[in-house]
Order: structure tokens, then C-alpha cells, then sequence
């Protein structure tokens, strides 16, 4: 018995030797695909094994590049483990952490390998290269984001807002939303009359992210409603060009005021300071949620998609420029900007620094473009004769499914790209963008409430943006701050401190006395001059660059 | 003859005078049992005589027994050692094993000394002597954080010894054999459940809209609306404490259940004859009976205090109550990993460690003052 058993495992392991090497042979015939590793340090989905697109782009490049993401934990922890056990993957997306990889010396300096790969080299300017340089002059990140090609001609607002529903517009007839009060008037009205959603469940009329670093739902919007662009961390004044701490604004007040008058009314969801970013996006994927404040790309992608495919047509969202009061002109679309603060990395881990450059700079062909953010030729989209792609209804329904793009769809996300146009110059960069596209996919309910604000995009719900001051964005570089300065240490403490009053403050039986209480914790323990100083010289310092000093 | 054959004809001895014993008439035994154990619990165990011996109960005999090995000192000679190779060559990968874990990783404790950095490595980086620590304790987050690690371990370690200690003294008093196993399988169940499911469950139960909890609670009218029981900082303790009884008393009660069944029936037997009902039975043998294991327990558990944990203060925390669920765990996390700061996290773990060994010493040399059962 013993022996028969002996002798099956050795016939096993035999086989499996036997199997592995052949395995391994195959490829020696034919063009070898090299496999990389990645890590993101931001949370996303997990490609399948076989994803056709995947496999077209290893056909063209010879490499296939294994995503992992970040699974409940800060960047910062992610990547500080990573830095202490020293076990890098090949490219990184260190997020939050990058500033961590570069003081560790764990990152490759990109402009020391460039020149024998011109799309990287030529993938931005010369001055562009500059914002990305570290103090000892390399550059060790590529940015993804913001790089146009071209013009912009995205009809989405992807940045923050305050997002509402077309069935609450359309109930209240399309009235002008201009202020925070109205927001909350409409809300409160069109719950009282409707408190049921379509699934028999109550309808939760305004949530707010406070999940880590997202809670940015709850803490920013006073600049926004003050009426200033998106510089993230501070308000800059462009008249005086001084920066301003929003925190504690007259604004400031007044918004976390409404907050707790509506909270006392029942109209915010009462677990919204202990939910995390997964249950916030199934809550919002139910359709139940009237209305947030939120960053598009922190959900559209994800939650839109999953209301769109449910078939809630009247629930998705449209995006509202909401201020303090009418008068203040708002700024919530920005021209795309250019994110120094990160980007694609290499990391000293990788055996095959030119195998990964090449990659890099492979994937920045049209060719490889098109496969990643419009998939396969003839199954995600097809060409007209005039060179102008376009998909059927039933690609667009594949396109929104979770399942089909986890099995057929490979954008790289976060490997460099040009948003815009293609470099065909005929087609946007991805089927959203493209104005046909748009159009075709577009919800007649969307579209009928878009009309009724004289709109035909949902930019066009929004102020037009403005062209971007020198210093903006100051959130590139706040992202960056680390506890080793005391404005850095100050920034974090402030984000410790926010975190835990304003729930507070939002859900204080004595609103008052909680934002004294605020105040007082918030000026003891954090040091906001040694911060603002620091926010201030880098907008000097952008300043002067801007003007060639 | 060895002693360990002289030991091993002794122990015979020991078995036939027991089995004589049993042969006498029952009620002399409980009789002079009586006395014996009433008199064993004024002056504990002194020498006894080979008769007594035999109506000593077994834990007793036990104690007895490891004393008289203790007695006669076995030298380090290179013939024991040869005669004891198949045991010495058991226990070395399990020397090894505390070697490579538990001491060589100390070695990083020279970080706490230095102002360390990645790139410079352990040998390179520069010294700064006492500086992190002054550094450490000048941090009023960490001292929050060491009140908080310490409140909870308190809080777990009472809850834990009354619900464990109280459950397996209810459940001794089950009589029928098959519920009383259902109930103790179903009751250590939890144990092998992660802490990430166990608070997914917490949550779940005492979620505002659908908790089981709030709905019970306003159901028979105690709240008008429900509680939001994340957002009240006082709870939080009594939140983990709670999880904490329901993950582990099953478990931690598995050992006294043992201990009870140690005890000679015969004394619950002479308690009866003596006019105990049941909880005079309780307090009077069962509790007297399981005491060293409670204080063997009760003070390895002192020694574990401020390891109260990482992962349910982690995964039930919220900005709210942030201030009062961060452990020294999440803290040394957070500046350690999170923020970098190698030295900061490491004296802080030292600190740790450090607190932990006078506890321990603290607790063990309580115990030998009141002369119960302890550890070293």
C-alpha cells in the first residue's frame, strides 16, 4: 500500500517536471512573452488570465504585465513594507508612498536610461521633465495623467462635484441649483415625497466618503464653495497670491453647519463616517443615493457603470458647480494638469530595465493605445469608412460589464497614455470621449436633463474652465509633503484632526460648542503656519519658474 | 539503580496503595478525605505520609510527585546528555526555531538607537543614543495610544477570565453528555474565525439601518432611534472587549472544562454529604479545584496586556473614535511603516516589550507573596 503510494507520487512529480519543462520549451520556438510585475498602490480590479486584450498587446510588445493592487491598507503601509523587506515588483504606481520609494533609493532614475526610447523621452516637454525632477535631479517617475494630445475633447467632468440625480432634477422640473442651500432644499423635498427607491428600500438622500484619504468628500468642499479651483490643500488667492487655510473660513463654517442641520434632519446617511470605500461604492451602485460630493474618478468609473448596467436609468448622476452663496462664480472644471506628484515607476527590483523602458515606450504607440483603451478591433469597436471608430449597442453593454472587461478589456491604467486625441488625430483617446460615442450612449434621461440646463455634455453642466494658474495644482505637492518637515508634520496632523471632528462636528447635538471645540484641538496641535509657509514657498517657487527667473 | 527507575517503582508503589484504597468502605474515605482536603487548604501541601498519600487527590499527587523529581538534581554529565540524545535531538529544531524568530530579528533593535535609513542600512546608519526615545515619549499620540492599548487589555483580560471561567463552570453543570459537547463544539467555533469576519459580523449587528442589535433595542422600546454605536467614543472599548467574549470565551474555557474534569468526583460526593447544592459545590470544589490553573492562566495573560491586538482596533476604527481605538500596534504601523520612521516604530515596540516583562515579573512575584501557583 505504502509503496503503491510512493510510487503514484513519484509518477506525479515526474509528470509535473516533464510538463514544466516542456512548458518551458514552447516558447524557445516562437517569440518569448517576458512577464513583468506591478503593484498600484491604489485600489482596483484584478484582470483575468487569457484577457484578449492583454494577449494583443503581448503579441505587438513581447510583454505581459501582471497587475496587483492595493487590498485594505494605506499606500503608505503598502509601500513602506515593501521598502523594509526590500522585495520590489518590476513597475510600481507608488501613489501616496512615492516619496518614501525615492528617499529609500528603491526607484530607477528614468532620464539615465531615455535615449534610446523617444516616446518616452518625447513624451513630455522639456520643461514638463523639469516639474518631475527629484532634488538630486533625476526623474523617477512618469506621470500618467493629464498628458493631452492634441485638444481636450472629454464631454465628462472628471473632477469634483456635487452629484445629483436626474429623477430628483427632473421631480423638481429642472430648477437652477445654484447654491448649497437649494442642493439640500431639493434633496429634502424630493425624499419627502419619495422616500422609496425603486427597490422598496429607503432612499439615502446624501452620503459623504470619510474612508482615509478620501475623505477629501467631506473636508474640501469648502474650497470649492468659496469658488476656487482645485488646488487641493490650500486656497491661493490670485489677486494677492497668498495662500489661505480653508479650513477654518467663514465658509467653512457655514457648510459644516448645513451639514449638521441636515444630518439632524435625517437626510445623511447616518453610518457615513465608518463606511469604507467599497461599501460607499455598493451603496452608491444600488441607486439609492440622491446626491455626494465627490471626485468623478473616484466612482464614475466604477458605480455609474454598475447603475448603467442595473438598468436604473433615472439614477444616474449629473455633476452641479454648488457655491455659498449666489454671486460666487464657481471653478469646479479645471483644464487637464499635469500630475508631477507620481507616476510609473521602475524599480531597482527589475532585472530588465531596457526590457521594461521598451515596454514603456511600446505601449505609447497608437497601435498599442487603440488595443488598450478601445479594445479589439471589430469586437470591442469598429471602423467606418472614414477611419472613425464607433461600436454597436452591444459592445457598448459588453464595455459596462464588470465581468467582460475583467476577461477582455487591458487598459494599463496606469502605464502613461495621451488623453485627448489619438494621435491619428481623427478619434478621441477612449469611446467616452469620442463625441459620437458620447452621444449614442448617452441615457435619454441624461440627455433630457441635460438639454433642460442648455448643455449637450456633462462639462457643459459646469462653468468653462480657465486657463491654469502657474501654481496650480497645490495638491501636487502637498501629496508629497512628508512628517519630516514641520510644515509636512503639521499637514498630517491637520488630516488626523479633521478626520475625527468634523464627524464630529457634522453630527453634533450642539454644533456650536463642537466647532469651538474643533477650532481650539485644531490650532493646539497643528502647527497651520509652518505649513501654509511651506505651501507659500512652492507657490513662489512655481511662480518664479513660470516666469523664467 | 537510576533514580528514574527508583522514581518509576515509586509511582507503582503509588498506583497499587491507590487501588487498595479504593477498596476500603467509601465512607471512611470521604471521611478522612474530608479532613484531608479541609486541612490541605490551611496549610497546603506539606509531607504527608505514604497513606495520605493515597487519598490525596490527583492534582495533588501531581505536585507532590514533581517536587520529589526536583529533589534529587540531575547533573549536565556527558552520559546523560548520551543518554538523553533522542530528546535533545527533538528539541533542536525547536531551539532553532526560537533562535532564527525570537532572537535574531532583536538584533534590529539597534534602529531605536539610530536615526535609520533604508538605503544606509543597519551598519551604516547614524547613531543618535536615547534620542528616539526622548523623542517617543515626548509624543502625546503615543502616550494616548499606550492608555488606550492598556485600558482594552484590561478590559479583555476581566471579561475574558469572568466569561470563560463562568461558562465552563455552567457548562460542567450540564448533565446530559450530548448538549453539553454541541454547545461547547459550537461555543470554540468563533475561535477559528479571522478577525476580519468576526468584525464584518460586529458591524453588521450593530449597524444603524439593519443591526440586529439596534432593532432589538428599539423593538422593546429601550432607544427611541437607533444607536449609532460607532460614533460614541466611549463604547469602543466595550465594542472590542465584547467581540473579543464572543470570538474567544468558547476557547479560552476548553482549559478550565479540563481542569474541572480533573477534579476527584469524590469531593463533590463529601460536599454533598456535607449539605452543598450546587453552587456550594461551585464555589466550594470546583473553583478551589481549577485555582492553579487560573493563576498559571492569569498571569501568562498579565504578560500579554498591551498585546491586545492590531487587527479588530484596525478594522473597527473610524476618524471618530480614532483617538481612543489606536493600539501601540497601529501606531507603530502608522510611523513605522507607514510614515517611514524605522526607529520611532521599533523603540516603540521595545518600549513595549519592555512594560510586558515587568508585568509579567510584577504578577509572578504577586503571586509568590500570596503563595499561589506561579510561573517561574
Amino acid at each position: 500500500m505504502k509503496k503503491t503510494f510512493t510510487r503514484l507520487m513519484a509518477l506525479l512529480i515526474a509528470t509535473t517536471m516533464i510538463c514544466g519543462l516542456m512548458a518551458a520549451c514552447d516558447g524557445i520556438g516562437q517569440k518569448k512573452v517576458k512577464t513583468f510585475d506591478m503593484f498600484i498602490a491604489m485600489p482596483g480590479t484584478e484582470l483575468n488570465d487569457g484577457n484578449k486584450a492583454q494577449e494583443e498587446i503581448a503579441k505587438i510588445t513581447g510583454v505581459k504585465v501582471k497587475e496587483t493592487w492595493l487590498v485594505s491598507q494605506s499606500a503608505e503601509e503598502a509601500i513602506g513594507v515593501m521598502t523594509a523587506s526590500k522585495d520590489f515588483p518590476d513597475f510600481i504606481e507608488a501613489s501616496d508612498g512615492y516619496q518614501i520609494m525615492v528617499d529609500a533609493g528603491a526607484l530607477i532614475a528614468i532620464d539615465e536610461y531615455w535615449d534610446k526610447y523617444p516616446n518616452i523621452k518625447n513624451y513630455l516637454s522639456e520643461e514638463e521633465w523639469n516639474m518631475c525632477r527629484k532634488a538630486d535631479g533625476h526623474i523617477y517617475a512618469i506621470p500618467q495623467f493629464g498628458i493631452v494630445n492634441e485638444r481636450d475633447v472629454s464631454p465628462i467632468h472628471g473632477d469634483e462635484a456635487w452629484w445629483i440625480q436626474t429623477r430628483v432634477l427632473k421631480w423638481a422640473g429642472y430648477p437652477k441649483v445654484e447654491t448649497i442651500d437649494e442642493f439640500f432644499k431639493l434633496i429634502e423635498d424630493y425624499t419627502a415625497a419619495n422616500p422609496k427607491h425603486s427597490d422598496g428600500t429607503n432612499v439615502i438622500p446624501y452620503t459623504i466618503l470619510c474612508d482615509d484619504w478620501r475623505y477629501f468628500c467631506l473636508e474640501n468642499p469648502p474650497l470649492f464653495l468659496s469658488g476656487s479651483p482645485n488646488d487641493g490643500s490650500v486656497i491661493v488667492d490670485p489677486e494677492t497670491r497668498k495662500v489661505v487655510d480653508y479650513n477654518t473660513t467663514p465658509i467653512a463654517k457655514m457648510y459644516f453647519n448645513k451639514l449638521n442641520e441636515v444630518f439632524k434632519k435625517g437626510l445623511i446617511d447616518p453610518e457615513f463616517f465608518s463606511q469604507s470605500y467599497d461599501e460607499y461604492i455598493a451603496k452608491i451602485s444600488t441607486g439609492r443615493v440622491l446626491g455626494f460630493v465627490d471626485q468623478f474618478w473616484n466612482w464614475g468609473y466604477t458605480a455609474q457603470d454598475a447603475i448603467k448596467a442595473a438598468g436604473l436609468t433615472d439614477c444616474t448622476y449629473v455633476p452641479l458647480g454648488i457655491v455659498a452663496e449666489t454671486g460666487i462664480e464657481e471653478q469646479y472644471h479645471n483644464a487637464p494638469v499635469l500630475d508631477v506628484s507620481g507616476g510609473l515607476s521602475i524599480t531597482t527590483g527589475c532585472k530588465d530595465i531596457p526590457g521594461a523602458m521598451k515596454f514603456i515606450s511600446d505601449l505609447l504607440t497608437q497601435e498599442v493605445l487603440t488595443l488598450r483603451f478601445w479594445g479589439v478591433k471589430d469586437v470591442d469597436y469598429k471602423v467606418d469608412e472614414n477611419g472613425m471608430f464607433y461600436r454597436t449597442p452591444e459592445m457598448r453593454a459588453s464595455a459596462i460589464d464588470a465581468n467582460y472587461k475583467a476577461d477582455n478589456l487591458c487598459p494599463y491604467a496606469y502605464f502613461p497614455q495621451y488623453q485627448g486625441m489619438n494621435l491619428d488625430g481623427k478619434n478621441a483617446w477612449r469611446p467616452d470621449n469620442q463625441p459620437s460615442e458620447f452621444f449614442e450612449d448617452l441615457l435619454p434621461e441624461v440627455k433630457e436633463c441635460l438639454a433642460a440646463y442648455g448643455a449637450e455634455t456633462y462639462v457643459e453642466m459646469l462653468n468653462p474652465s480657465k486657463p491654469n494658474q502657474p501654481w496650480f495644482p497645490m495638491w501636487s505637492f502637498s501629496n508629497d509633503l512628508t512628517t519630516a518637515t514641520p510644515g509636512g508634520l503639521a499637514w498630517a496632523t491637520m488630516s488626523e484632526v479633521k478626520h475625527e471632528y468634523l464627524p464630529r462636528v457634522v453630527m453634533a447635538d450642539d454644533f456650536d460648542a463642537e466647532w469651538t471645540e474643533y477650532l481650539k484641538i485644531y490650532y493646539e496641535r497643528c502647527d497651520i503656519d509652518a505649513f501654509l509657509a511651506e505651501m507659500q514657498a512652492e507657490v513662489d517657487r512655481r511662480i518664479a519658474v513660470a516666469e523664467g527667473k | 539503580m537510576t533514580d528514574n527507575h527508583k522514581q518509576n517503582l515509586s509511582d507503582q508503589d503509588e498506583r497499587l496503595a491507590e487501588e487498595n484504597a479504593a477498596k476500603k468502605t467509601l465512607a471512611s474515605i470521604k471521611r478522612r478525605e474530608l479532613a484531608y482536603s479541609k486541612s490541605s487548604q490551611k496549610t497546603s501541601s506539606g509531607p504527608n505520609s505514604d497513606k495520605s498519600t493515597a487519598l490525596m487527590s490527583r492534582k495533588d499527587k501531581r505536585k507532590l510527585r514533581s517536587e520529589r523529581n526536583a529533589e534529587p538534581k540531575v547533573e549536565l554529565s556527558r552520559r546523560t546528555m548520551l543518554r538523553q540524545r533522542e530528546l535533545i535531538l527533538i528539541t533542536i529544531p525547536f531551539v532553532l526555531y526560537g533562535i532564527l524568530f525570537y532572537y535574531i530579528p532583536l538584533g534590529g533593535w539597534v534602529m531605536a538607537f539610530q536615526k535609520y535609513k533604508p538605503q544606509d542600512g543597519l551598519l551604516g546608519s547614524q547613531w543618535v543614543g536615547l534620542d528616539v526615545f526622548k523623542h517617543l515619549f515626548s509624543e502625546a499620540s503615543f502616550r494616548l495610544v499606550f492608555r488606550n492599548t492598556l485600558a482594552m487589555g484590561i478590559i479583555n483580560l476581566i471579561l475574558s477570565f469572568v466569561f470563560a471561567i463562568g461558562f465552563a463552570l455552567l457548562l460542567n453543570e450540564v448533565r446530559l453528555r450530548a448538549p453539553k459537547r454541541f454547545v461547547q463544539t459550537v461555543s470554540y467555533l468563533p475561535h477559528f474565525l479571522s478577525w476580519i469576519i468576526v468584525v464584518g459580523i460586529v458591524r453588521d449587528m450593530l449597524s444603524v439601518e439593519h443591526g440586529i442589535i439596534n432593532q432589538i433595542l428599539v423593538g422593546i422600546g429601550i432607544f427611541d432611534k437607533p444607536l449609532n454605536f460607532f460614533s460614541k467614543p466611549n463604547l469602543f472599548w466595550w465594542i472590542v472587549g465584547f467581540s473579543n467574549v464572543w470570538k474567544e470565551t468558547g476557547w479560552n474555557s476548553i482549559i478550565y472544562l479540563a481542569a474541572i474534569t480533573a477534579i476527584n468526583p469524590e469531593m463533590y460526593e463529601a460536599a454533598a454529604l456535607d449539605g452543598a447544592g450546587r453552587f456550594g459545590k461551585m464555589w466550594h470544589v470546583t473553583l478551589p479545584g481549577i485555582k492553579p490553573t487560573i493563576f498559571i492562566l492569569l498571569l501568562i495573560n498579565v504578560g500579554n496586556v498591551l498585546n491586545v491586538g492590531f487587527e479588530v482596533q484596525y478594522l473597527l476604527t473610524n476618524g471618530i473614535v480614532k483617538s481612543v481605538s489606536e493600539t501601540i500596534d497601529i501606531w507603530v504601523l502608522y510611523w513605522g511603516i507607514g510614515q517611514g520612521d524605522f526607529s520611532l516604530g521599533t523603540a516603540a515596540g521595545i518600549f513595549k516589550s519592555i512594560v510586558s516583562i515587568i508585568l509579567i515579573y510584577l504578577a509572578n512575584a504577586t503571586a509568590k507573596a500570596a503563595g499561589e501557583e506561579r510561573l517561574f
